[in-house]
């Protein structure tokens, strides 16, 4: 497929850091929610980090996910089927 | 008042039910954490494939399945895909997006998977980065049943007989990321492939060549000038030029779910082109071919938004709401009216990717509005399109108007006749006069999808949002009946 202007052939499942806080940024403004600390973020994101679902580093395979974005919000839990790690 | 008239006993073509088909690329996650979780998967799954999905897809018939792209046909070598899964070397799927692809699911997987749909299996070779000898090989492969190096291949992997497969893609958009070919070249190269591609006993291929993108009446000019020694006598036998249209959403917002009403009306009203294009195309291809030997598949098709919030951008992971719904209702009247010409069709893409029609979340899964529009137009598949007058008025938005009332109708095997209706309007519903000559109609059933909002879409938290309900806004006189369609809807009748 190719869209018109080819979006899907340039785009990158590998993400810069900064594109990532661009994502998140993004998300939290357009999707006001409540969040959770800055050490339940650590805690979950260290989970994430020892998943072997997590793909380039910011990507959970069970959603398709920045494990960044989903980390932070308070009502979101890890997708992994019948054994969620946070 | 709208108007429309239906002839039962006047129908000619067959509506074929590949238009109903489906395309799954390895893409973001339609096929790994899509399909495929592994047989090791605490997801209930047959030989690794989820059988939750297997059974939504069967229950609204699918028909047949392209795979592996799109794009990603253009650099997969198949032989990668063969063999212990241990073994199947890692590549990266340069395409999409540099994701790594270890091969876990190919050939035999693929094959599975149709044979536990009950579908076809329509498979795109590699001409952007392969060889002839390698998709002659491929077909070999599957479809030999005699001794040769790729049947006795095939079975030292673990499979006896041959698949059969029928359906049979040389590339994918050559004109562009597979190849960036010109036509004049593109249509050599088809007739080389298409010779070396062999018929194998109790198995005749179907084969289909890359066709236009969108508008590109060039190419399908070329290719059947090309392909044809005089005007409707084909020198190979290349059953089918393909079209790919995808419908970009948004005049203001790009959103799957938040959009405004000017969005609403932008991609409805682009998701009409495909009527425009399918005429314009057919208009070419009847000047070199008359008969209609040729088919016209749209095997890329649908709407395309931006990824959902907080998702990676590389996976096209849309959300799916009745706008898409109404999207899906329109082209796949427009494929039915065109049937003579247009006898497959492959939505992009069937889980998790695009408009898809079904989106996973770990172990959970919901059906999008997408998916009941072709569960409930399913009737139609394999049934005799009734030719349809409709008088319509316009849904307007500012200067601009599209149709308010789209729809087809079929007679099937049972002597049952359907009849699918969208109302393209989202804040009015429409009264619909129809008028059924041709046999009597004792009695009128049906369905509706629709909701309170036009954003409307299915979660994992609220997975029945949107989902047909009983329809009881027909009455009938006669021969004659009065349907209230409720504003933003679609609606399937079954008169007996």
């Amino acid at each position: 497929m190719r869209e018109s202007g080819c979006k899907g052939c340039s785009a990158s499942v590998r993400l810069k850091q900064s594109e990532v806080d661009r994502i998140l940024a993004d998300y939290l403004r357009e999707n006001p929610a409540p969040l959770v600390s800055d050490v339940t973020y650590a805690d979950r994101l260290r989970v994430c980090r020892d998943c072997s679902q997590l793909q380039y580093g910011t990507t959970c395979s069970h959603c398709g996910c920045l494990v960044q974005v989903m980390a932070k919000l308070r009502d979101k839990h890890c997708p992994a089927p019948q054994a969620p790690a946070w | 008042m709208n108007k429309i008239v239906i002839n039962t006993d006047t129908g000619k073509h067959k509506i074929d039910r590949h238009i109903y088909g489906h395309f799954s690329e390895h893409l973001g996650r339609c096929i790994y954490d899509g399909y495929w979780v592994g047989e090791d998967s605490p997801i209930p799954n047959e030989r690794g494939i989820r059988k939750d999905i297997v059974k939504a897809l069967k229950k609204a018939k699918t028909p047949n399945m392209r795979w592996p792209g799109g794009c990603f046909a253009d650099e997969y070598h198949w032989k990668d895909g063969i063999g212990p899964r241990e073994e199947r070397p890692t590549m990266i799927n340069t395409h999409w997006g540099g994701v790594t692809e270890n091969n876990h699911f190919g050939t035999h997987e693929f094959l599975d998977l149709c044979e536990q749909i009950g579908c076809e299996p329509y498979i795109c070779g590699n001409v952007g980065s392969g060889t002839v000898q390698e998709m002659s090989q491929w077909v070999e492969y599957v479809n030999f049943d005699g001794v040769s190096p790729m049947a006795n291949l095939r079975r030292e992997n673990g499979r006896d007989k041959p698949w059969n497969v029928t359906f049979w893609g040389v590339g994918n958009e050559n004109w562009g990321c597979g190849g960036n070919m010109r036509p004049e070249y593109y249509a050599d190269l088809v007739r080389r492939y298409g010779c070396y591609c062999r018929n194998y006993p109790n198995r005749k291929l179907y084969k289909i060549a890359c066709g236009p993108n969108g508008a590109d009446y060039e190419w399908t000019d070329v290719l059947m000038r090309q392909m044809a020694k005089t005007p409707g006598d084909w020198t190979f036998d290349i059953d089918a030029l393909t079209l790919h249209y995808y419908c970009v959403s948004g005049k203001e917002s790009r959103s799957a779910t938040k959009f405004k009403e000017s969005d609403w009306f932008a991609q409805l009203q682009r998701a009409l082109v495909m009527d425009e294009l399918l005429v314009k195309h057919g208009a070419i291809m009847d000047r070199h071919d008359p008969e209609k030997r040729v088919a016209m598949i749209v095997d890329e098709w649908g709407t395309w938004h931006h990824v959902e919030p907080g998702t990676n951008p590389g996976f096209l992971y849309q959300q799916n709401s009745l706008r898409d719904a109404l999207v899906a209702a329109l082209n796949l009247d427009i494929f039915n009216r065109h049937c003579e010409r247009v006898r497959m069709c492959n939505i992009a893409q069937t889980v998790n990717v695009l408009q898809a029609m079904i989106l996973t979340e770990g172990e959970k899964m919901l059906l999008t509005p997408t998916y009941h529009v072709f569960e409930m137009y399913a009737v139609h598949q394999d049934a005799t399109l009734l030719p349809m007058d409709i008088e319509t008025e316009q849904y307007k938005f500012g200067d601009e108007s599209i149709p308010a009332v789209s729809g087809s109708a079929s007679l099937d095997g049972a002597g049952k006749v359907h009849i699918t209706l969208s109302n393209t309007n989202p804040k009015k519903a429409v009264e619909v006069s129809i008028d059924v000559r041709g046999s009597k109609v004792a009695k009128v059933s049906g369905r509706i999808l629709t909701a309170a909002k036009m954003t409307a879409h299915n979660t994992f938290t609220k997975a029945d949002t949107v989902k047909p309900e009983k329809f009881t806004g027909t009455r009938r006189r006669g021969n004659t009946l009065s349907v209230t369609m409720p504003s933003k809807s679609v609606v399937v009748l079954e008169l007996s």
